[in-house]
């Protein structure tokens, strides 16, 4: 007996749904004026790194627009260390969103729907969890690896971020607002909890999902300090720190450390887009406004 | 059910308490103390090597690849992290307290810190038949408390770079290129003045902003002590007439525009190469990068003050054993052929250039490429000057770390814009405070 | 407004109706372990990840601060009970450290917020390309932040492009990261540039998520924009909203990296607070129970925030059913 999930009927488009082009022109211009700063970034990363130096005084169009375009920055980067160090980072942040999204989703789903003694005191612990900077548990939390033979490995690299007690918080959030009668109604149909979470709960929670996926992602995207002293092969270091070893003792260019940056934010910025266009229409009640 | 959640918690943490419980502590304490030799013959062994220096962009892998030739049977494997990383990476694989690694870049003022933290081996008795192969001040660099803690691999020095055309549009006279007759910073002034008024973003840098390596001539070329006195130099002296007089100049030079504020000694070096910069103190290793830039350069001798002493700054690394290192010979057979060997191999095999710390390495340094332009022999010259006669080491103190921290704060803020002797009063309360736990 | 059932008898929601099936053993029916099980087993892999790769460590950091040690953590710390939070909590510098950091997040989190809320709601308006827009907003937030500290850091420096801006306008040029009176100023800008795209991701989801049959009724109301938002919008945001104002303050309560890059604690103190302090006590001076101990106060001071958002934003609980 399968459970269909109630989800709100798409309203018919209506006139009053035609764009609103003076809100359109406010929109763009405020995305125009975060977004200069990483333009400039951008164009950096188009320069050697003198240029980006000595362009910028005195003000004139040439701070933002290279005199001569070229992608040297970018081969050179990804001719080095970094072109691998990417693939890792790609493949330690997609492990971590799968396995981490399982985790997560079935938590939260136990702390905001579920009833049981304990729940409140289960919650206080995934909260607290996050608040502790990670920092102050680096160095005792690497000790603990190392003596479970987990440096140098991919699952190392995974495991602290799969726990994202963020997460779980804005998944909880999210579970709490759906009715409770669907899941009551599915129950009195014989469900599982399993069937309830995984085939009612998950296809309303579409933007949650989104949002969780992309929180554990960019955790373990930006992850520096936890890499950097749990791997010393080179063949497994991860895009953070080969970044940053464009800032050598004598020499920092700014120019590759600029692409790199660039490079570093397209996958994120794309797959919030990607994902958004996909999973974010599903929902409780996502029409248009 | 209260009760439920507490015990459900107490469970949790003791579980995990027990969990930690059961997997600190690993290997405990040195693997080989002090009582052994380097050997005659090679043991075949694999060394960890911790280092910051790129085995491609700084061609690092070609030393290695050297000393395989040299040394087939010990494999080095050879980390390399980010510069301003070495430090949390060794704190956080000292903690662990195997093997890994068994050599690392040490920075020589921070021999005594590095000592007292048991990070580095006493290798007094191992190195001893060599000591002659080294220049004095690294090799005293390296000492703590009368023992051997590191081997020096590379020294360093300053040079005052200029940039002709910038010198030129303001009708100014270039410095001096002979260490015996260098411009003093009084004379130099007012052309920085008139250089900035013909139009030079920047008038004069000191490459390093705002570190003591770079600054410390300021003060103890005015007469000043190198930053501490007492017993272990563990007694703060940086409220001195030299030190403030020394600040104050410094602040004045950004105060009146002088000098740039805002921008970091990372980018020291990309405004001088950009041509915004006319006058910047830095090390030799900016030479490479001119000659390939368009930037109509010279070279003069490090500035000092007309009633001062002339002062240069010095030191660079060391290579330290770790006390927890499972390969003490091979490592040993390592940083011998890196430090000593033929001049110190390391210096002497690596394509880009690094002032070595021995004699005979720097006869073969001198020889490169870089020195044979008509301003690369001027540079020649000096540098083979001033780290036999004006060198200053760093202050030598089993607190360097906070000092170092420190006094690069007080720097900071006077160039900003405060009171010279109300940041080295501040900055010496820090000091004290800081040192409490070294007494 | 929802009902719920009960062994498929519906039940009025009430203190006093009567309780279809219950008894004084009725809290471990079979529903209610199995429900428990259930729990626990979706609990287990969390809990467990959690506590081994977050609170044992955690733990340890604590233990430690318990302790004074000698820089390096080589040589074995002796214990000090509170003597480690004792000698903080007298310090003046600490103290200044610990004042610094509440003003900070004091200032800064309702005003990222506020931001990622109004910005939020522009998203969300009936506009063309909606996503991309968006997206332009999230970049900020991706670019590694020690790359945008850079960025800013150039940009704002005395004789920089924005001074540049500000001069043609006719202003005068700011000091901004040199003086200790704007420094930290900046150094909320830099950090509001970043946050307020990624914080509105979240916000965004929860306005969606809102259903328009209660615009449609305000509209019927006549109410205007600002009133439907006030008692239509504002306590329909309210989970969501509570979500990111307790991310968000752990977040910059945990902010260091652009303090390090641009101002290193400076000038003059003025932008040291409690987790750049300390990340340099535990791993520039290698003091790790010290800092420990630094980063429990900060944890501490943290929870305070926290649970006074939590019971800000609390949920109306509905009528019980049991008991």
């Amino acid at each position: 007996m399968s459970v269909t999930p109630v989800l709100a009927p798409r309203r018919r488009r209506r006139a009053s749904d035609a764009t609103n082009w003076p809100i359109t022109a406010l929109a763009v211009f405020v995305a125009a004026v975060f977004m200069l700063p990483a333009l400039w970034l951008f164009s950096g990363s188009l320069r050697p790194t003198s240029e980006i130096f000595g362009s910028l005084y005195p003000l004139s169009w040439g701070v933002i627009v290279p005199k001569t375009v070229s992608v040297d920055n970018y081969t050179a980067l990804f001719a080095g260390t970094f072109g691998r160090a990417f693939l890792v980072s790609l493949t330690v942040c997609l492990l971590t969103v799968a396995i981490g999204l399982v985790v997560c989703v079935t938590a939260a789903y136990a702390l905001a729907v579920l009833e049981f003694p304990g729940r409140g005191a289960a919650f206080a612990f995934v909260v607290i969890s996050f608040m502790v900077p990670f920092e102050a548990i680096a160095i005792p939390l690497s000790q603990l690896f190392n003596s479970w033979g987990l440096t140098n490995t991919l699952m190392g690299l995974v495991l602290p971020g799969i726990g994202n007690g963020l997460a779980i918080f804005n998944l909880r959030q999210f579970f709490r607002s759906v009715p409770a009668s669907y899941r009551e109604a599915a129950k009195v149909d014989g469900a599982s909890e399993p069937r309830v979470l995984f085939g009612m709960y998950v296809p309303l929670s579409g933007p949650a999902i989104v949002n969780s996926a992309l929180l554990i992602f960019l955790g373990q995207w930006s992850s520096y300090l936890w890499p950097l002293i749990t791997v010393s092969d080179p063949k497994l270091q991860v895009a953070p720190i080969a970044l940053a070893k464009t800032f050598t003792e004598h020499f920092a260019d700014y120019g590759q450390n600029f692409a790199g940056a660039v490079a570093l934010s397209v996958v994120p910025a794309v797959l919030m887009l990607v994902l958004q266009r996909t999973f974010g229409a599903l929902g409780i009640s996502s029409g248009e406004k | 059910m209260r009760r439920t959640p507490l015990v459900l918690g107490a469970l949790v943490v003791s579980a995990t308490v027990a969990l930690t419980g059961c997997s600190k502590g690993g290997s405990d304490g040195a693997a080989g103390g002090t009582d052994w030799t380097i050997p005659e013959e090679d043991p075949t062994a694999t060394i960890q090597v911790l280092g910051i220096l790129d085995p491609v962009k700084e061609h690092m892998q070609e030393v290695l690849d050297a000393f395989k030739k040299d040394h087939p049977t010990i494999t080095v494997e050879y980390e390399y992290v980010p510069f301003d990383d070495l430090n949390s990476v060794l704190d956080a694989r000292m903690a662990n307290k195997d093997g890994n690694p068994d050599v690392f870049w040490a920075d020589q003022p921070r021999t005594a810190a590095l000592a007292t933290r048991g990070y580095s081996a006493d290798i007094t008795k191992q190195f001893e038949p060599y000591f002659g192969a080294w220049d004095p001040a690294p090799k005293e660099s390296s000492t703590f408390d009368g023992k051997l803690y590191g081997v020096p691999i590379a020294n360093s020095s300053q040079l005052l770079y200029y940039n002709k055309d910038l010198l030129d549009a303001a009708g100014v006279a270039y410095p001096s290129a002979d260490p015996e007759n260098r411009s003093t910073f009084e004379d130099l002034l007012p052309n920085i003045q008139k250089v900035v008024d013909a139009g030079a973003e920047n008038g004069f840098v000191f490459g390093q902003l705002d570190r003591y390596y770079q600054l410390e001539p300021l003060s103890v070329g005015l007469g000043g002590s190198a930053g501490a006195t007492g017993d272990g130099n563990l007694t703060p002296d940086i409220t001195s007439d030299a030190w403030v007089k020394a600040l104050e100049f410094y602040g004045k030079l950004a105060a009146d525009g002088l000098m740039p504020r805002g921008i970091t000694a990372d980018q020291t070096d990309a405004a001088f190469l950009a041509g915004d910069t006319a006058y910047q103190i830095q090390g030799p290793w900016l030479l490479p990068n001119l000659a390939t830039s368009d930037i109509n350069w010279g070279v003069a001798a490090h500035p000092q003050f007309a009633d001062g002493e002339a002062v240069t700054p010095t030191g660079s690394w060391s290579l330290a054993l770790s006390p927890f290192s499972d390969q003490q010979q091979a490592a040993a057979i390592f940083m011998k052929w890196m430090s000593v060997d033929g001049g110190g191999q390391y210096a002497v095999v690596r394509p880009d250039p690094e002032l070595p710390a021995s004699p005979e390495g720097k006869k073969v340094y001198f020889e490169r490429d870089m020195f044979q332009s008509e301003e690369g022999k001027k540079a020649a010259a000096i540098i083979d000057y001033e780290t036999s006669k004006t060198a200053v080491p760093r202050l030598g103190t089993v607190g360097y770390v906070e000092f170092e921290e420190i006094i690069g704060r007080a720097y900071s803020d006077v160039r900003n814009g405060a009171d010279a002797k109300g940041a080295l009063e501040a900055a010496s309360a820090e000091l004290e405070t800081a040192w409490a736990a070294y007494k | 407004m929802s009902t719920s059932t009960r062994a498929g008898r519906p039940v009025l929601a009430g203190p006093r109706a009567p309780r279809a099936g219950a008894g004084p053993r009725a809290r471990w029916s079979p529903r209610r372990l199995k429900e428990a099980a259930w729990a626990a087993a979706f609990l287990a892999p969390a809990v467990v990840t959690i506590a081994a790769t977050r609170i044992a460590p955690s733990v340890d950091a604590f233990v430690d601060s318990l302790h004074r040690g000698f820089p390096g953590g080589l040589r074995v710390p002796v214990f000090d009970s509170l003597g480690q939070y004792q000698a903080l909590l007298s310090t003046d510098a600490f103290r200044e450290t610990v004042a610094r950091t509440v003003v900070f997040n004091v200032i800064i989190n309702p005003l990222q917020v506020a931001l990622a809320l109004l910005v939020a709601v522009l998203m969300t308006r009936r506009i063309a390309l909606r996503g991309v827009w968006r997206m332009l907003l999230f970049v900020p937030a991706t670019i590694p932040l020690v790359g945008s500290s850079i960025v800013w850091g150039i940009a704002l420096q005395p004789r920089g492009p924005i001074n540049a801006i500000i001069s043609t306008l006719g202003g005068d040029p700011q000091p901004f990261f040199t003086s200790p009176d704007q420094a930290m100023a900046a150094i909320i800008l830099v950090a509001t540039w970043v946050g307020v795209g990624y914080w509105m991701i979240f916000l965004i989801s929860g306005l969606e998520a809102i259903p328009h049959e209660y615009y449609e009724a305000a509209k019927l109301d006549r109410a205007g924009p600002v009133r439907t938002f006030l008692s239509v919008t504002l306590p329909l945001l309210k989970r969501p909203l509570l979500f990111v104002l307790v991310a968000d303050t752990v977040a910059n309560f945990v902010l260091f990296i652009p303090v390090q890059v641009l101002t290193n604690g400076g000038p003059q103190n003025s932008t040291t607070m409690q987790m750049f302090n300390a990340y340099r006590t535990s791993f520039t001076y290698g003091q790790k129970n010290l800092g420990a101990a630094e980063v429990t106060i900060l944890t501490l001071i943290m929870l305070v925030f926290v649970v006074v958002q939590f019971w800000l934003l609390r949920e109306e609980r509905p009528a019980r059913r049991r008991r």
